[in-house]
């Protein structure tokens, strides 16, 4: 038989056929299908149980209630809210809950290193042990303070509030040094205003949640808050009731000011004028709270200074024509008319308060604006027991033994805080960290041998950063104690990594602006991933090897004993509770009953996650000059006021560097939600939240109104060069707006140098383009704006 | 047969986002992230490419300054309920993707999956994502991965699946207890994770539900209602202009 075309086909057919009626290619399917899913690059996550672990975030100052799943209990795979926190009822924030990117971060120290070449170089890392690291930083300590130099040792830490600021206060007291700084918070600014009208150093507490009138100034409640936590939850109530009215004092249409009832568009740094203004309204058409006033304030009134001499009170400068609406309208460029409907509304509710700084970052008001919205809560009699201002009560712990100072220390306390022996220093001196940086940039009356940095970034994330890298120079050892490798731990000629947030026992002391009392613990979730140990129990291992009086002053052995001690004693005052289910109102006047027996059982219940609470305390008594609230600062010195107005809240601005002509426009660093620009740099979860009107491959974007690009000929997506007195970077034009004429917005928490390919080298860092500006009277560091031009490249 | 066109049972699982209460923090699409094994890469800006099963879309009135306003808009997927089919159920072409309807979740197979994008293009949401590279992770975070949820692969489409696997879990839960799994309720990580409380979720079906009840408010709307695709996610807002942009295509 011949085998031709058709009996080819016929047997083609036959097989294609045959085969078809096989199992054969359905299995070779099949097979191949499952097998192209497993490939090796594909991971294949361990199974195993799931259970749940109650902790407390300790990422931001917020202190939110959290909860982690585990597989098999030793790798984590979810951070959750703890539904069973009374503030955040299970709600968690971005950032929290994509905490398991820094537990297992690529860019996480594991083991202490040692910076063998120059400061900065990478390659000159190596790893030592941890008696190594800490037998070199106690014996470097031990020297120095033996040399009589112990004011030459510094610490920057965390602007979070826990017991590690006890601890570290312990150790400075009785080493003798005062140069112990917090990163700045703009709770800074609630203490420093507190302690000019109460004389009480204990920041202003907000009672958002019994408002029903909130005029915000410049507040960034929905993007960054100090606690984003509460602020979330205080939205959710307010939207919830619906008979809460926000209203939003801000030059930029922020997300708070979008979600806001009504927002007032001002000029950057015109807020405080909007409220003095408010105040003139108020004052002339009598709508304050007169009874309040005279029996409760100093300085309203023309008063008499201790020389002697008559002053001005506040009622006399606030009526001058100079605060009229139609006067303040010209200045901040808003309607006049907007001013007299505000301070209407502000005056006709009775639960309205003026909220400011409740951000978590810099100061972007120098004392006089605040000054202007304590006075408006004065006008409303709203700073008093059970009213909607108030001070943050602190929270009974167990006290820390009196420190031992021995000669050495005794002698070395006598030299002044760097930041204070400045030509011009502050009257009422607050944080001066900025100006600590200052003084070694610019000379300083001594040099600083070892700055220890714990829990902070300042190399990327303080303003003005030129400062700090200028301050470095200065300082002979720098010690970081980051858990990760961030730009302050790559210029470390010591790194002590700690355990990252969710490995280590840690504490919250109160949640920022908040007029209840707040404590937890936060346990750790998992044991710790790699050789890394609490920076509180180096702190006590490197108290031990100084020996002596200091050694004796810290009595603890481990960091978890001292905590427990601080706990014991909170649970001796039996004041407060245990908030262990969501439901109940913080604010509540209503006394708390103690519902735990001893400080066993107290650290039990906070160790599963639980959190502390009490009321909101009574008003302390004023401890001020003349034993009321004062709206007359008398607190600042009579010598230091050169006019009658310098005491009291008035219209008041930093002057900028720079000219107009060479800057014509100014600079506002913002913060955003989908950013953190803080200790911790944004996780590669957040990285997908960032919009490309932000973030385009590496280039960042600035925010300008459509008219202004219009006059500097940028459209959408141009790239543009940003000039300000301070630096110079280049960066994308997003024309929107949302942004006030003649001025550029640019987000906070890009453009970092260090970390990985996730985060790093995208975008600009906004701090170093930013002019820090010390405030006269307390001396910390404001930044509002900076002089800035924008020009087509 | 119901009058839908298509058989239901009596669970209809749907969400209601409240935009008035809604901050645009995202927690909602990190939570998402983290309980359902998304990948990332390090350029997470070209948004084409970019995997978010809830993704946030920013709104805006379009006025000028002052007057101008923004929201912020999450959209998972809406499990469209229309008739027989989905957008997307009904142009696959391999069955990768299907509704099932005794619950109305829209699921995705990936195995079954051939990247053709077809349902890509077919959904109006744009809730649909296409994997275009190998998913990888920095090794330490593989110890991150979720066992409950499978890795994607290059080559096939994902997207939101109302957390499918909670739903599961919550049936298994109900039949070991003894009680009817057909009644089994459970909330997805993104309604878990809202610090506002913005998003509530629920069976549709259920009269009583929290769900049920602000689907019927008289602030709620659905995006392109016009198309009929029936979206089962409810959007709540009182401003005129944000309901205004519902019915526009989304950029």
């Amino acid at each position: 038989m011949k085998f031709g075309r058709r009996a080819f086909l016929q047997i083609a057919a036959g097989a294609v056929g045959g085969s078809l009626l096989s199992p054969l290619p359905w299995q070779l399917a099949g097979d191949s299908a499952r097998w192209s899913q497993n490939w090796s690059w594909r991971p294949s996550p361990e199974r195993g149980e799931i259970t749940k672990v109650p902790s407390i975030c300790t990422m931001c100052e917020g202190g939110c209630g959290i909860q982690a799943r585990l597989v098999n209990g030793n790798r984590a795979i979810l951070v959750e809210g703890n539904p069973a926190n009374p503030v955040t009822e299970g709600g968690i924030c971005p950032l929290g809950a994509a905490g398991l990117q820094f537990l297992y971060a690529p860019y996480r120290i594991s083991r202490p290193l040692k910076q063998t070449k120059g400061r900065g170089n990478i390659s000159g890392f190596q790893p030592i042990t941890w008696d190594e690291a800490l037998a070199e930083l106690g014996k470097k300590l031990a020297i120095v303070r033996g040399e009589s130099k112990a004011h030459t040792v510094a610490c920057i830490t965390s602007g979070r509030q826990s017991s590690m600021d006890d601890l570290w206060q312990q150790l400075f007291s009785a080493y003798g040094s005062q140069n112990l700084f917090k990163m700045p918070t703009q709770a800074d600014g609630l203490r420093s205003s507190a302690l000019l009208t109460t004389g009480i150093a204990s920041p202003y507490t907000f009672a958002l949640e019994n408002a029903t009138h909130v005029l915000s100034f410049g507040s960034n409640l929905l993007e960054g808050a100090a606690a984003p936590g509460r602020a979330f939850a205080a939205l959710r109530q307010w939207r919830q009731n619906g008979n809460v009215k926000l209203v939003q004092v801000e030059s930029r249409c922020s997300l708070t000011a979008s979600k806001a009832d009504q927002w007032l568009a001002v000029e950057p740094g015109a807020e405080a004028a909007i409220a003095l203004s408010i105040a003139h309204v108020m004052i002339a058409g009598n709508t304050y709270d007169a009874d309040f006033v005279k029996n409760n304030v100093f300085g309203f009134e023309d008063w008499t200074d201790s020389t002697g001499k008559r002053r001005q009170g506040f009622k006399t400068l606030v009526s001058s024509p100079t605060y009229s609406p139609e006067e303040i309208a010209k200045k901040a460029k808003v309607d006049a008319a907007a001013i007299r409907a505000l301070a209407k509304d502000f005056a006709a509710q009775k639960n309205a308060i003026a909220v400011w700084n409740l951000g978590h970052s810099d100061l972007a008001f120098n004392t006089y604006d605040e000054l202007a919205f304590v006075a408006l809560n004065v006008l409303k009699g709203n700073i008093k027991t059970g009213g909607l201002v108030n001070l943050t009560a602190d929270i009974p712990l167990g006290a820390l033994p009196a420190v031992e100072k021995d000669a050495l220390a005794e002698n070395a306390a006598q030299q002044k805080r760097l930041d204070l022996t400045r030509d011009k220093t502050a009257p009422v001196p607050q944080n001066g960290l900025y100006g600590f940086l200052d003084s070694l940039a610019h000379g300083s009356k001594y040099p600083i041998e070892v700055l220890m940095v714990h829990e902070a970034n300042p190399a990327y994330s303080l303003m003005e950063s030129r400062l700090f890298q200028a301050a470095l120079d200065k300082i002979k050892m720098l010690v970081s104690f980051s858990s990760f490798m961030d730009e302050t731990a790559c210029l470390a000629d010591l790194v002590l990594p700690n355990h990252t947030a969710l490995e280590r026992l840690d504490d919250v002391k109160g949640i920022p602006a908040a007029s209840f009392s707040y404590y937890a613990v936060s346990s750790p979730i998992l044991k710790p991933l790699g050789d890394t140990k609490n920076t509180g129990d180096a702190v006590l291992a490197l108290a031990g090897k100084i020996g002596g009086t200091v050694a004796s002053s810290v009595p603890w052995k481990t960091y978890e004993e001292f905590l427990k001690f601080r706990v014991k004693g909170l649970a001796e005052t039996q004041k407060g509770a245990v908030a262990d289910k969501a439901g109940i109102r913080l604010t509540s006047a209503e006394p708390v009953k103690p519902n735990f027996k001893d400080g066993d059982d107290l650290w039990k219940k906070l160790k599963a996650g639980a959190c502390w609470y009490d009321a909101p305390a009574e008003m302390p008594s004023f401890k001020t000059a003349s034993g009321k609230l004062e709206l007359a600062c008398q607190a600042i010195p009579v010598a230091a006021a050169a006019d009658d107005h310098m005491f009291l809240p008035h219209l008041f601005t930093i002057k900028l560097a720079g000219g107009e002509q060479d800057f014509p426009l100014l600079l506002v660093a913002h913060s955003t939600g989908y950013l953190t620009s803080g200790y911790l740099a944004n996780p590669p979860f957040m990285n997908k939240l960032i919009p490309d009107w932000t973030l385009k491959g590496n280039e960042e974007f600035v925010d300008v109104n459509p008219q202004t690009a219009q006059s500097l000929g940028l459209s959408q997506g141009q790239s543009a060069s940003l000039r300000t007195t301070q630096g110079e970077a280049t960066v994308r034009v997003n024309v929107t707006s949302a942004a006030r004429p003649g001025v550029v917005f640019l987000p906070k928490g890009l453009g970092h140098k260090a970390y990985d390919e996730y985060i790093q080298n995208k975008g600009t860092n906004a701090n170093s383009l930013m002019e820090v500006l010390l405030d006269p009277v307390s001396g910390m560091g404001t930044v509002w704006a900076t002089r800035a031009q924008l020009r087509r490249v | 047969m119901s009058e839908k066109g298509h058989a239901q049972s009596g669970v209809r699982f749907g969400m209601v986002i409240d935009l008035d209460k809604c901050s645009g923090c995202g927690a909602c699409s990190v939570a998402c992230q983290a309980e359902n094994n998304i990948s990332f890469r390090p350029d997470e800006s070209e948004k084409l490419r970019s995997i978010t099963w809830m993704e946030i879309y920013q709104l805006t009135n379009g006025k000028d300054y002052p007057d101008f306003r923004q929201a912020f808009l999450p959209r998972p997927c809406m499990h469209c309920d229309s008739p027989h089919h989905s957008p997307c159920t009904f142009v696959c072409p391999v069955n990768a993707t299907t509704r099932d309807e005794n619950n109305g979740i829209v699921t995705h197979i990936y195995p079954r999956c051939i990247g053709c994008r077809y349902c890509m293009v077919a959904c109006p949401y744009h809730a649909r994502d296409f994997n275009w590279w190998d998913p990888s992770w920095p090794k330490p975070m593989e110890s991150m991965l979720s066992p409950e949820v499978s890795t994607r692969m290059r080559g096939v489409v994902e997207k939101c699946t109302f957390c499918h696997h909670r739903m599961l879990k919550a049936r298994s839960k109900a039949y070991v207890d003894g009680s009817d799994p057909n009644k089994a309720t459970y909330t997805t990580a993104c309604a878990d994770a809202c610090p506002t409380k913005a998003i509530t979720f629920g069976n549709l079906q259920d009269e009583k539900s929290e769900v049920a009840k602000l689907s019927k408010d008289p602030r709620a709307f659905r995006i392109l209602a016009k198309l009929q695709t029936e979206p089962k996610v409810y959007y709540l807002s009182k401003q005129d202009w944000i309901k205004k942009l519902s019915d526009n295509a989304l950029k």
